[in-house]
């Protein structure tokens, strides 16, 4: 009784087109899958942007980059131009804009030979953050790379953990103090120092986690249907770790530069005013009266660069992770 | 599991043993060698023949090399009795130039270098630089031999030295009876007290097994370690000796010399060494001592290197653990609350911060606190061990929480916790007794490490808080370009750092039985 109402169209009061109809089986359409679009960077970034403070901190992130690689191209920053004015070594900001004028250099005072504490810190920061992120990308090239095939081949895995036993356990500044030595304390011999042996590190980091992902069972069946190892590597393996080295770098570049401040503090570190250098040799300044700004400012500055650095690539880390794009 | 673990140690001492090599190849091939002298005031006043002379010594004393002189070629013939001391006074002096020998020295002169050159040796004689008639300053004609040590035989000889014991034929000149005598009561208490003691004639030590009121109250001097002769740190001392002899001020007692005297004295008669023919050369040896063990160490107040490194490393450990656990497993619980959020600004301060500024800043903090910031060998004041233990400590708690709540975490979503929740256990029980045990694992495995880690002390805190540690003695080492040391520290390190993990991993089977090395991986 109820099949003979619903048959009837007139009672629905609905067009014949909204009703289920039986539609032919189309071999075409079935051979489609249809998805939502789905871009993998579209959804990093809507995600990373999601939170608000990412912007603010991205902000911090293009004033400090402004600071380092253009502020320094459009002052002339002379260490040595005060050096004869005894009046203007060792000043306090209000002393220092007293003396000068306003002007954004004397915010944080005078050094111990008149120099402007502002400027030596971006100047410092420069060769820092220029020296983190070139040994980062170096690092992360190098070890990547070498982590995934360590990861995937057995025979390389017996190898390269020997290797990791041995190189592991020479002391990293010996090694470094070495290569400072031979090679003198320029910037590229520190670069070549830090990459030297640091790509292992992360290379070992690497194999691991591609161990983790390599056994898992859509690996395997996607093996038994015949892919290719590259295509496995590239497709199935690579788009998991891609979150796992953005937050590996993410706390690679800032520990390059703490790493510099801590050599240039024990006297291994560069010949050039890098942030560490300025810490090392403003340290007497922190202790005497009047003269502590000249130590806290480079300290504080490196500071907030790592930390900046640090967060920005934690949550793009994050972001980049696929299960957060739900 | 025996098998196993014996495997694991061959392994250790095999890359001990390459990391050993490395660095020697490290200091000694590439590093260059004319760095030590960059900041010698004699290396820049000698000159001509003898800064050549002078060079080569010092790298004889940096053990860079092996260098004899012709004289000291001399000296080893008439010690082995091939020549007579008159010969060698004859043929000792040779002339100033090459080839201008009167016969009789000119033998002595070949044989030398054939002897040498046979031997793979560089012979080389310098002609005398004149000034005139004169001699110029340091322009003494020479005549060496020199050759580089080989890697091979460097490493070799410096692993069988590494551990010496002492026997009764140390002593190389004539003595009557030697051997070794028992004794229960010893005479440096003045013979009264029963105190056993075991005493060598001929050894390097007088005293071979000695009890004192010192932990562990029974000291030996029979084994005894050498990790490698220091030449410019502390010189003439093994690193070994370095790291665990006491500093600081003296501490006097009233002991009893061998001939009787009793006086107030640092003299740590128990530590007394041989000294070839001391006995006579002072009044004040022949008024104490009855033989040549006159090489006396002091008693000092103070604590060893390792000894403070290890103590406030130790304290930074406990404090550490017992901090950084509690505070993860809280975080774990209070996930995305404000205990969480506020735990990860402080592990992201830690991490991102450089060390350096954090442990400045807690030295300015400690400083208006009221708290000493340097530290002084001869204060009793435990406060001194506040600020370097807090520094030490501050990064570990961070590196502890930063773990245990992300293993915690990863362990809440798996399933045997969501079965312990639907058969109705609380979150506490969850937490305590099926989460926390398996997460701290992990854990657990790092313990042996950090405990050991607290030998080597460290680095910035030392040194920013002038703690007489052994944490800058490798940067002291690299900056002296003190070799030997840089050598022994290494291998220091590197058997601390294979020790622990060796224990890690015995220590994580113990916690959990289901880890075992006995059998092979499924």
């Amino acid at each position: 009784m109820e099949n003979e109402k619903l048959l009837d169209l007139e009672e629905l009061d609905m067009p014949e087109d909204e009703l289920f109809s039986f539609i032919d089986n189309s071999t075409l359409d079935s051979e489609k899958i249809t998805a939502p679009r789905y871009s993998y960077w579209h959804s990093v970034f809507r995600v990373f942007f999601r939170k608000k403070i990412n912007i603010v901190i991205l902000a911090v992130l293009a004033v400090i980059l402004l600071f380092t690689y253009v502020y320094p191209t459009v002052t002339d920053y002379d260490k040595y131009a005060n050096l004869l004015d005894a009046s203007a070594k060792h000043l306090t900001p209000s002393a220092a804009i007293n003396k000068f004028g306003f002007s954004l250099r004397w915010i944080l005072g005078a050094g111990a030979s008149g120099e402007s504490t502002f400027d030596a810190i971006w100047y410092g920061s420069r060769i820092s953050i220029t020296l983190a992120l070139i040994c980062a990308a170096i690092n992360m090239t190098v070890g990547v790379l070498v982590g995934a095939v360590w990861g995937f081949s057995k025979k390389v895995d017996i190898v390269m953990q020997e290797v990791y036993n041995i190189i592991g356990n020479v002391p990293y500044i010996l090694l470094i103090s070495v290569v400072v030595m031979i090679m003198s304390a320029s910037f590229w011999s520190m670069v070549f120092a830090m990459t030297v042996t640091g790509w292992l590190y992360i290379a070992y980091f690497m194999r691991t986690q591609v161990i983790i992902i390599r056994d898992r069972e859509y690996n395997l069946a996607s093996r038994c249907l015949g892919t290719s190892t590259m295509r496995i590597a590239m497709k199935n393996i690579l788009p998991f770790m891609t979150s796992v080295i953005v937050t590996y770098t993410a706390t690679e570049i800032p520990s390059y530069i703490s790493s510099e401040v801590f050599l240039s503090y024990i006297g291994m570190g560069l010949s050039d005013m890098s942030l560490g250098k300025l810490i090392y040799a403003a340290e007497s300044a922190m202790v005497t009266p009047g003269w502590q700004f000249e130590f806290w400012s480079p300290v504080v500055i490196s500071a907030i660069i790592t930390v900046v650095l640090y967060v920005v690539g934690q949550n793009l880390g994050d972001a980049s992770d696929p299960r957060t794009h739900m | 599991m025996a098998k196993y673990l014996l495997k694991r140690i061959l392994h250790a001492i095999l890359s001990v043993i390459a990391v050993v090599m490395i660095v020697m190849i490290l200091i000694y091939s590439l590093m260059n060698r004319q760095l030590i002298f960059s900041s010698d005031s004699v290396y820049a006043k000698t000159t001509n023949n003898a800064k050549q002379t002078y060079m080569l010594r010092k790298w004889e004393e940096y053990g860079y090399l092996d260098y004899v002189t012709y004289s000291d070629y001399l000296q080893m013939l008439t010690d082995s009795g091939e020549i007579d001391e008159d010969t060698r006074a004859k043929v000792v002096n040779f002339a100033r130039k090459a080839g201008s020998d009167s016969e009789e020295v000119q033998v002595y002169i070949d044989k030398f270098n054939d002897y040498y050159t046979k031997k793979g040796y560089t012979v080389n004689r310098l002609d005398a630089v004149t000034a005139g008639k004169k001699l110029a300053n340091g322009g003494q004609q020479q005549y060496y031999a020199y050759k580089d040590k080989p890697l091979i035989s460097r490493l070799v000889t410096y692993f069988t030295s590494i551990i010496s014991v002492d026997n009764v034929h140390y002593v190389e000149e004539d003595l009557e009876n030697r051997g070794i005598t028992f004794t229960t009561h010893d005479p440096v208490y003045g013979g009264e007290k029963f105190s056993p003691a075991i005493m060598g004639n001929g050894t390097k030590y007088k005293y071979l097994l000695y009890c004192n009121d010192k932990f562990p109250w029974i000291h030996q001097n029979l084994v005894t370690i050498n990790l490698g002769k220091s030449y410019s740190v502390n010189m003439g001392i093994d690193v070994f000796t370095t790291m665990i002899s006491s500093q600081g001020s003296y501490v006097n007692s009233v002991i009893t010399y061998p001939t009787g005297l009793t006086e107030e004295s640092a003299d740590d008669l128990h530590m007394a060494t041989y000294a070839a023919d001391s006995l006579d050369s002072s009044i004040v040896f022949t008024s104490r001592y009855t033989d040549h063990y006159t090489s006396v160490p002091t008693v000092k107040g103070g604590m060893s290197k390792m000894g403070y490194s290890f103590s406030i490393g130790i304290c930074a450990v406990v404090i550490s653990y017992l901090l950084g656990v509690p505070l993860g497993i809280l975080m774990a619980r209070k996930k995305d609350k404000l205990v969480d959020k506020l735990g990860t600004v402080y592990i992201i301060f830690i991490i991102a911060v450089p060390s350096l500024a954090y442990i400045f800043l807690f030295k300015a903090i400690g400083y208006k606190m009221g708290l000493p910031t340097v530290f002084n060998v001869d204060s009793t004041s435990k406060l001194m061990y506040v600020l370097p233990v807090v520094s030490l400590s501050l990064p570990s708690i961070a590196s502890l929480m930063k773990w245990l709540r992300r293993y915690m975490i990863d362990q809440m979503n798996s399933d045997y916790v969501k079965f312990a929740r639907s058969g109705g256990l609380s979150e506490s029980e969850i937490f305590s007794k099926h989460i926390l045990k398996n997460a701290i694992i992990p854990i657990v495995h790092g313990i042996p490490g950090s405990i050991l880690g607290a030998l080597t002390g460290a680095i910035i805190t030392e040194r920013v808080y002038v703690v007489p540690g052994a944490g800058n003695l490798l940067t002291q080492a690299i900056n002296k370009y003190d070799n030997s040391v840089i050598v022994g520290v290494t291998l220091y390190y590197a058997i601390l750092s294979v020790t622990s993990l060796i224990l890690g991993d015995i220590l994580m089977s113990m916690v959990d039985p289901r880890i075992s090395f006995s059998s092979k991986a499924r």
